[in-house]
């Protein structure tokens, strides 16, 4: 299951797909990498900047030894002398938002600027070292009509039950969407940001919270069989259709 | 002795200070000192994770002796009839002269080890087992009847002749008994990480009561008694790490109540003082005081981090470590914060180890569950002069020691 899912996530992140694109590339475009100087422990940054064929600005983020890869950045501003932007998938504190770069352009080979994160700032230099190798985002895909629709479910954690339910809702451009909500001794609604169908294998994840849900339509049965995977804990989940969604259909 | 007293109080007679005025002296060792000091005769003494027991000047802060022993020693030592007594992660038990350091007489225990579990707090690979880094304390030992008494990580409360150092009994626990046992009333009560709070008679080591706390059999998070019992009125009270306070009647074993945290652990032991429980709670950083009677809450503060002292009260103030490196002087009646100290290492905040609100900077720390991760991120935590210490107050003067390898004095 996790192979085949791996595959589906492979095709949906196209490495080093803006790197052709731009004849004229502006001073920003291309790999950096450098260090920022966090007192007493310099941390590795590698960006990876590109426009692409609508002239929209894109990148990445890998922060080696912080179990950053492919971080997608966001709020990108370029200009002529220098760049900013966030870094939207990763380091994240909860009260002060994302980590955020300003640095401006030495030369046409190098930056210097600062980092920010949880209210803390360092000096920051970049160096380019290469062609962009911009790492896209998974994004959702569409579900079939096996899979959309609401489903519910239970689960056992640590010897209490958990009642899960989850709608799949197609979106017209953005793929699907999910409400996953877990009740236990409290009712969650995990906030689930990519949803991926590959033939008959569902994959939904919350990075937010750290849970995701892996399963296979099994047609004859009319469920999908699958487990939910919460940091190193996997526990197995069947989600048959709710009797609401019976209900209305019938 | 630990918190003061032989029940545990946490209540101290010198009142502490309003206003921060000065560091009066701070004494450096060679490694954390997570060892809360005890004073005795103008003396403080304390261990050291260098592996050292201290005898210091309360004055000046000068050396008096040192006594190596095989390990580190984050317990605190215990002191009676001239004698010092404490327990080293060397599997040893040690009695020194106060006056000289040398070894009265030492007992081998069935040997020291952390607390630990396959897949412990959800760390991979979940079939590996994991020693716990949060297992930062050594019991430390009461001396009461002419005995002293101590847990150990072969999951044995010690009764030991406090003079000769021969074994009287011990009584076999499930798991590590890391919390320190406090007496009252010729009994013993004290927790193990098998999840029971335990009463025993101090004269013969059997079994009066056991009170059985939560459990988690998934990832042993939510397990076991790290937190010291205090004994006030007939009552006994403890933190466990199934994120409950407990009061239970120390003569019959049947719970009065208990106070849950949500999912935060209770480490800290809890000070009783004036019909109120003190206490405070780790992921949560709440810094809580409940009715001792009923349990409801008195009073509630958002710290800024985690917390595994235990306060102390003296006068109208109570005094808190708090692991970001800073000490928290707290008003008695309202909990507000009234001065607060931050060790040298809290305000370099290497490797930003602290937002610049001082809470945990989580995202730079626990990013991998996978090998020896979390017990790195751990260490770096404490890296910041984290305060395990509890606080001691004499006239007027605060102690306690820090991970930045100082014990310091405050007035």
């Amino acid at each position: 299951m996790n192979a085949a899912l791996g595959r589906a996530n492979a095709l949906l992140v196209p490495l080093g797909f803006f790197v052709t694109l731009c004849h004229a590339a502006p001073q920003a475009q291309g790999r950096w990498e450098g260090e920022v100087q966090l007192p007493g422990a310099p941390m590795k940054l590698i960006v990876d900047l590109a426009q692409d064929e609508t002239s929209t600005w894109a990148g990445s983020a890998i922060v080696p030894g912080l179990g950053v890869k492919g971080a997608a950045l966001g709020d990108i501003v370029v200009t002529d002398s220098g760049v900013a932007f966030a870094l939207a998938g990763a380091l994240h504190a909860s009260a002060d938002g994302p980590p955020r770069v300003k640095a401006h352009l030495i030369d046409a080979d190098s930056m210097a600027g600062d980092f920010s994160q949880a209210g803390n700032t360092a000096a920051l230099t970049l160096n380019r070292t290469g062609p962009a190798q911009v790492e896209l985002a998974p994004r959702s895909t569409a579900v079939s009509h096996e899979f959309e629709g609401a489903w519910s479910g239970s689960f056992d954690f640590d010897g209490h039950p958990r009642q899960v339910t989850l709608t799949l809702i197609n979106r017209a451009q953005q793929g699907a969407s999910a409400e996953f909500v877990i009740v236990g001794k409290r009712t969650t609604q995990v906030p689930v940001d990519l949803v991926v169908q590959d033939k008959n294998f569902l994959k939904i994840e919350s990075h937010q919270n750290g849970i995701s849900f892996e399963g296979q339509w099994r047609a004859q049965a009319g469920e999908i069989q699958g487990s939910v995977q919460m940091g190193a804990l996997e526990v197995p989940l069947v989600l048959r259709r709710s009797v609401a969604t019976t209900d209305r259909k019938s | 002795m630990f918190r003061g007293d032989a029940a545990h109080s946490g209540q101290y007679a010198s009142g502490a200070p309003r206003q921060f005025h000065r560091v009066k002296w701070k004494f450096p060792t060679g490694d954390r000192v997570v060892s809360s000091p005890v004073w005795h005769d103008k003396v403080l003494y304390f261990g050291g994770d260098d592996g050292n027991v201290y005898a210091v000047n309360a004055e000046t802060g000068h050396q008096l002796w040192k006594r190596t022993t095989g390990g580190p020693v984050p317990a605190t030592p215990a002191v009676a009839e001239g004698r010092v007594y404490v327990g080293s992660y060397d599997g040893k038990f040690y009695a020194l002269d106060a006056q000289t350091g040398a070894t009265l007489w030492k007992f081998d225990t069935g040997g020291e080890r952390r607390f630990e579990a396959k897949g412990l707090h959800g760390i991979q690979p979940r079939n590996q087992t994991i020693a716990d880094p949060f297992d930062v304390f050594l019991s430390s030992p009461v001396v009461a009847q002419g005995g002293v008494y101590f847990g150990s990580g072969d999951g044995n409360l010690y009764a030991l002749d406090a003079a000769t150092g021969e074994l009287r009994w011990k009584f076999q626990t499930g798991d590590v008994v890391h919390a320190s046992p406090a007496y009252a009333d010729g009994a013993l009560y004290f927790g193990s990480w098998d999840s029971y709070l335990y009463a025993l008679d101090a004269a013969t080591g059997h079994e009066r009561w056991r009170f059985k706390s939560g459990e988690d059999p998934l990832i042993h998070n939510q397990v076991g008694f790290q937190s010291s019992p205090a004994v006030v009125n007939g009552v006994v009270y403890t933190g466990c790490r199934d994120s409950n306070l407990y009061a239970i009647d120390a003569r019959t074993g049947k719970e009065k109540w208990r106070f849950s945290t949500g999912d935060s652990w209770v480490i800290s032991s809890p000070a009783v003082s004036g019909g109120k429980v003190f206490f405070a709670t780790s992921d949560s950083s709440l810094y809580l005081v409940v009715d001792a009677d009923t349990g409801k809450l008195v009073l509630q503060q958002q710290g800024k981090a985690y917390v595994f002292s235990s306060p102390s009260v003296a006068g109208d103030v109570v005094l808190l470590g708090v692991l970001n490196g800073t000490l928290e002087a707290r008003d008695l009646a309202s909990g507000a914060l009234l001065w607060e100290f931050q060790t040298d290492a809290s305000r370099r905040n290497l490797g930003w180890v602290l937002t610049s609100e001082r809470k945990f900077n989580s995202a730079l720390l626990y990013h991998s569950s996978w090998r020896e991760g979390p017990a790195i991120a751990a260490d770096r935590q404490f890296s910041v002069g984290s305060i395990f210490s509890s606080p001691l107050v004499v006239a007027g003067v605060v102690y306690f020691g820090s991970t930045d390898g100082n014990l310091y004095a405050i007035e």
